[in-house]
């Protein structure tokens, strides 16, 4: 009789096995297999730092390279934010600009900030500004200044040099934004297309047919698992994926999304790098499904350094092939519109099955009739949002177009 | 017996200084990196103990060098400290 599987009927061994890291070959490292390794990258691969180094500007190059997408002297509006993945960004940037070899970057960038910092206080901001400017000028760039409360209350776009744009009440301001109660979840996501939208108007501005975004692969992967909680699984190719295409004229590139925090943080310290820092606030995992997600992700990835790039590669495997009726007024996703309904109409229609009165003078048919006149005007008219902005479209300032 | 320890990334915000040299006290055991852990988190940080431990390790988010090596490659916090060892504590959580 066949034994195959029996194995699993007895104790550990049905499950996944546990990477002893102490087990790990820590003597040599794992590419050039003679020095001694000074890192140990997803708990298993070792790298000396001449290695690790180049690996990782081969690695950036690699992506933007493969995909074919920037020609020479394109710009390129990349959006600075704060943390590990834009210091090295700004890094790896710079190295491949300088290079004299075929692989020399030769886009031009165009370094912005979309300064969103309320939580801080106006010194702290003006710090904050004040080191970011130090930090472009060290890799010989400069970086111009967005305020967000100044795009969304006012869809104004005004770049500056300085700090000179800080206002003291702009953190009023974005609060007094919502005179309904907001959730956390659709505030976040609310804010989240606002400062995709600004920057893409920003790139148009400054003529830009790209936008480079910092986000790397722990960033992706909860991005994934928040838009299916969103109901935006549509839209998963674009906003996951190497190439965000749903404005016809800027593309959003994610150069850094097959790596780590770590591996950035290593590239930083080990090119004395020192990131810029803000004060920490606390935050409550439970308060929005994005923060809930996420630290579900970084957990997971904890215990399991296979985690999020399994999550990455199974979304880079989804599309959507369904037929797209129009773009979403507000974040330009596709608008989808099934032959079958979707359980968002049914709720629709159930609600308005219980809530219409009948004309008792008709005969059953013709009221049958009459109310799937009445459903079918409303439900098939296209819709101006899609799924997950029809339920924040509600606390969107009307910009008067269609 | 001496160790260097140098803050980078926002936890020198945490300790209030970007490096320091800590003269350990004596004691009858080695002083493991574990134990320099909750030496500093008691002695010199300058938050709540959240913000810099998780049970008897660093909080996830915050790497540790010792004398430019990655700590996992050091059996992390049994490594058993030298005279005058550098160890960099970086954070990766002070983003925005």
């Amino acid at each position: 009789m066949c034994s195959i599987g029996n194995e699993l009927e007895n104790g550990s061994e049905k499950y996944m096995p546990h990477i002893d890291k102490t087990q790990v070959d820590k003597q040599k490292c794992n590419k050039c297999k003679e020095a001694t390794p000074c890192i140990l990258l997803r708990g298993k691969d070792s790298y000396c730092k001449p290695c690790f180094l180049l690996n990782t500007n081969h690695k950036f190059k690699l992506l933007l390279g493969k995909s074919k997408l920037i020609r020479p002297r394109d710009k390129v509006l990349v959006t600075y934010e704060i943390g590990h993945p834009s210091t090295a960004l700004l890094h790896l940037i710079r190295d491949g600009l300088n290079l004299n070899t075929p692989k020399k970057l030769t886009f031009d960038p165009v370094f912005v900030f979309v300064d969103d910092q309320y939580h801080l206080s106006l010194s702290e901001r003006k710090d904050v500004i004040s080191n970011i400017l130090t930090e472009a000028a060290h890799h010989e760039f400069k970086i111009k200044f967005l305020s967000f409360v100044d795009w969304v209350l006012y869809n104004r776009i005004i770049l500056s040099d300085n700090s000179d744009y800080i206002k003291a009440d702009d953190g009023d301001k974005i609060v007094s934004l919502f005179t309904k109660k907001m959730n956390e979840t659709n505030r976040k996501e609310f804010f989240n297309i606002e400062k995709k939208n600004a920057l893409i108007a920003v790139a148009k501005q400054l003529e830009c047919k790209f936008i480079f975004k910092p986000d790397i692969s722990v960033d992706v992967a909860s991005n994934l698992l928040i838009n299916i909680s969103l109901g935006k699984g549509s839209q998963i190719s674009m906003d996951t994926g190497f190439c965000d295409d749903r404005d016809d004229s800027v593309k959003v590139l994610s150069p850094l999304r097959l790596f780590d925090m770590k591996e950035l943080a290593f590239y930083n310290l080990l090119n004395k790098l020192n990131p810029v820092a803000i004060r920490q606030i606390k935050v409550d995992p439970y308060s929005s499904a994005q923060n809930l997600l996420k630290k579900f992700v970084t957990e997971l990835q904890e215990g399991y350094p296979a985690t999020v790039t399994t999550v990455v590669k199974t979304g880079d495997k989804l599309v959507s092939d369904i037929k797209v009726l129009g773009k979403c007024k507000f974040c330009k996703g596709p608008v989808f519109k099934n032959s079958e309904l979707n359980s968002e109409e049914s709720t629709h229609f159930s609600k308005l099955v219980s809530t219409y009165l009948p004309d008792r003078d008709m005969s059953k048919q013709d009221r049958f009739d009459d109310i799937k006149k009445t459903f079918e005007s409303t439900v098939y008219m296209t819709p101006q949002h899609c799924y997950s902005c029809s339920k924040i479209s509600e606390y969107l300032l009307d910009d008067g177009s269609d | 017996m001496k160790v260097n320890c140098e803050y980078g990334g926002g936890c020198d915000l945490l300790f209030g200084t970007k490096q320091e040299t800590y003269e350990l006290p004596s004691s009858s055991t080695a002083w493991t990196v574990g134990e320099l852990l909750l030496w500093l988190a008691e002695k010199h940080l300058k938050t709540t103990q959240e913000n810099f431990l998780q049970g008897d390790s660093v909080r996830p988010g915050i790497l540790v060098m010792i004398n430019e090596m990655d700590w996992e490659l050091l059996d992390t916090t049994n490594y058993v400290l030298k005279e005058n060892d550098t160890v960099i504590f970086f954070s990766t959580l002070h983003g925005g």
